[in-house]
């Protein structure tokens, strides 16, 4: 066995996590974090463009090595069958898993859909309306953001982390950030892990809201989306007041803040966030009370929990699944003393466990955010005096999941960008939710991870 | 259910939409040709309580066929170009084509020449230009007023 795969093995039974494998200047790197949080490169070689795969090891790296596969053209040994992910070249053979058998049939969805939906295609294998496997391909809206940032300064590289999604922006930029700042040994002060807490949690907010709103469309619930549309509005509405923009762009910046909240703003933040957590339990009860809403949810989508620590499940995802799995609770450079993940009573894995999750995880935001707003925000500097590094790692836990970034730097410039979002890490986990339900509950299924399209493509 | 319904209809009389004076419509089928995904979010929410964008006749339709107008949102992608062809040219005519959002407008595109085709006019003829990272929903509901107005004004014409 090769020295990289042993160093991975041991890393892995001393209790670490896969969280991100790509490809620069001719290696491998697969980043790993120890259960308090800190971060571990290994590097493999690539000799004639191969490299042995981790993929053993490790099933969560199967779609990273398969982007490195396309955009960078290595050859992972060990990874059979080795099928595309964002090269759509290739002939429908090379990229679905071949099903046979008696009256098994493909329904082929996408890449654009019904509604009001981001752009991927999804390939079902039934009999009947028995879901047998699904195949997503993804990378639409592939825009080639991290080679486009590559040769930019840390301040002019945030805008592509910021845009590779308006649902993330501040997780992504965030999580840039800190990789920066863990390159040029800067240290946040208390009051800039504040500021930043305080816009990722406002993010989550909106998010949280959205996602509760778009499980009641998955169903058809028209009085529940409404309901949940409408706090979702107020939530943006907040953002604007306190920000200038409703996704919260240009909040974070490398090294700094200058965002700031006068002591109105915290005045009013804290009292639209009071209505906001009144008007969603009050319409949080009629959904519990909502019979024919409530009969769709339970063991559809099932995510079990030995699943999701294999496939790398993270956030809300991994949570509803029974895994107490939280990037809050190892986060040094925000304001998250002593947090605690929370999960619903019943952590079956199904939809009614993720939208149960959203829902407690939505009064632990507002507690979280009113708690922070106990003064007005100021700008302010990071701070000097830790030790520089080529290569920073910044991990943020975004409304999806932990969302990591690598940067690879040459002094001041960007060498290599790497962003794996939660979205990322989950977007396997959905298509073994699919397999074995009913087609008409795909939509519901899909809509109870609600990831993004934009920032697994970037 | 009686809660959830008195209170959006509580809400609808707080914010007060005012009524359309309009008897027209126009049937839209958006299409995401490589967004970051807020002029998603923003067209969402365009038809929440708070805008309502059916009280103007303005509905997001599921198929091409059925549509009016395509609402294109993101720079387009080498890999969307083709399928945004295929629903443009699924649609009855007269057709028009609407760019929503900074980036299908062309302005500060981000990504690499061999990912991006460009703005959405490198790719159809567009009709009307809604900008905005991202447009809000009650400006996305005013730009699509008014191309509701140039329709009627050029009603019947064929492109």
């Amino acid at each position: 066995m090769s020295r990289h795969r042993d160093a991975l093995q041991q890393s892995v039974e001393a209790g670490s996590r896969f969280v991100a494998l790509y490809a620069s200047e001719e290696t491998v790197r697969t980043v790993l974090v120890s259960p308090d949080g800190t971060p571990q490169i290994i590097v493999a070689p690539v000799v004639d463009g191969r490299t042995q795969s981790v993929v053993d090891l490790v099933p969560a790296a199967a779609w990273d090595e398969r982007e490195a596969g396309d955009l960078y053209a290595i050859r992972f040994d060990g990874h059979e069958p080795m099928r595309p992910l964002v090269n759509h070249d290739l002939d429908l053979g090379s990229w679905t898993v071949p099903v046979h058998g008696h009256d098994a049939y493909q329904v082929a969805v996408g890449p654009i859909h019904a509604g009001v939906i981001e752009s991927g295609h999804f390939r079902f294998h039934l009999v009947g309306d028995r879901i047998l496997h699904l195949d997503v391909r993804l990378f639409y809206k592939h825009r080639g953001l991290e080679r486009a940032a590559e040769g930019h300064s840390p301040e002019g590289g945030i805008a592509f982390a910021q845009r590779a999604c308006a649902g993330c922006a501040v997780s992504n930029s965030l999580a840039y950030a800190h990789a920066w700042e863990d390159a040029l040994g800067l240290a946040p002060t208390r009051e800039l892990a504040r500021s930043r807490t305080i816009l990722l949690e406002l993010e989550r907010l909106w998010s949280h809201l959205n996602d509760i709103a778009a499980i009641c469309a998955g169903v058809g619930f028209a009085a529940g989306n409404n309901r949940f549309a409408g706090l979702t509005e107020r939530a943006r509405r907040l953002n604007a007041t306190l920000t200038g923009h409703r996704f919260l762009f240009n909040t974070i910046s490398v090294g700094g803040s200058t965002f700031t909240l006068t002591r109105e703003q915290v005045g009013h933040a804290y009292e639209q966030l009071e209505a906001i957590r009144d008007e969603s339990r009050r319409a949080w009860r009629e959904l519990l009370f909502n019979a024919s809403f409530q009969d769709r949810l339970p063991d559809v989508g099932v995510v079990s929990v030995d699943v999701a620590r294999t496939l790398g499940a993270v956030g809300p995802t991994a949570r509803a699944s029974g895994l107490a799995e939280d990037v809050r609770t190892t986060s040094r450079r925000l304001a998250y003393d002593d947090f605690q993940p929370v999960a619903p009573k019943r952590t079956a894995g199904d939809v009614q466990a993720r939208l149960e999750q959203r829902a407690v995880e939505l009064l632990q935001i507002v507690d979280l955010l009113e708690s922070l707003l106990d003064a007005p925000v100021n700008p302010t500097a990071a701070v000097a005096g830790e030790l520089e590094a080529a290569v920073g790692i910044g991990r943020v836990e975004s409304p999806r999941g932990a969302t990591v970034c690598v940067v690879e730097r040459t002094n001041r410039q960007i060498k290599r960008l790497h962003l794996r979002t939660g979205s990322y890490a989950n977007w396997p986990v959905v298509v073994h939710a699919a397999a074995g339900n009913l087609l008409p509950d795909f939509p519901l299924i899909n809509k109870s991870f609600e990831l993004c399209y934009a920032c697994a493509d970037r | 259910m009686l809660t959830l319904l008195r209170d959006l209809r509580s809400l609808r009389r707080t914010v007060a939409l005012p009524r359309p004076d309009r008897g027209r419509s126009l049937a839209l089928r958006h299409v995401d040709a490589g967004s970051c995904n807020g002029c998603e979010h923003e067209l969402t929410l365009a038809s929440s309580p708070y805008y309502d964008l059916q009280r103007f006749g303005l509905g997001l339709v599921a198929s091409p066929r059925h549509a009016d107008v395509l609402l294109v949102t993101g720079p387009v992608t080498s890999r969307m170009r083709e399928p945004l062809l295929a629903a443009y040219h699924a649609m009855p005519e007269p057709r028009r084509v609407a760019a929503l959002g900074d980036c299908a407008l062309g302005c500060n595109v981000l990504g690499t020449h061999d990912a991006l085709v460009g703005s959405v006019d490198e790719v159809l003829p567009v009709a009307l230009r809604i900008s905005g990272c991202p447009p809000r929903p009650d400006e996305i509901a005013a730009a699509l007023l008014a191309l509701i107005d140039q329709k009627t004004d050029t009603h019947g014409e064929r492109d």
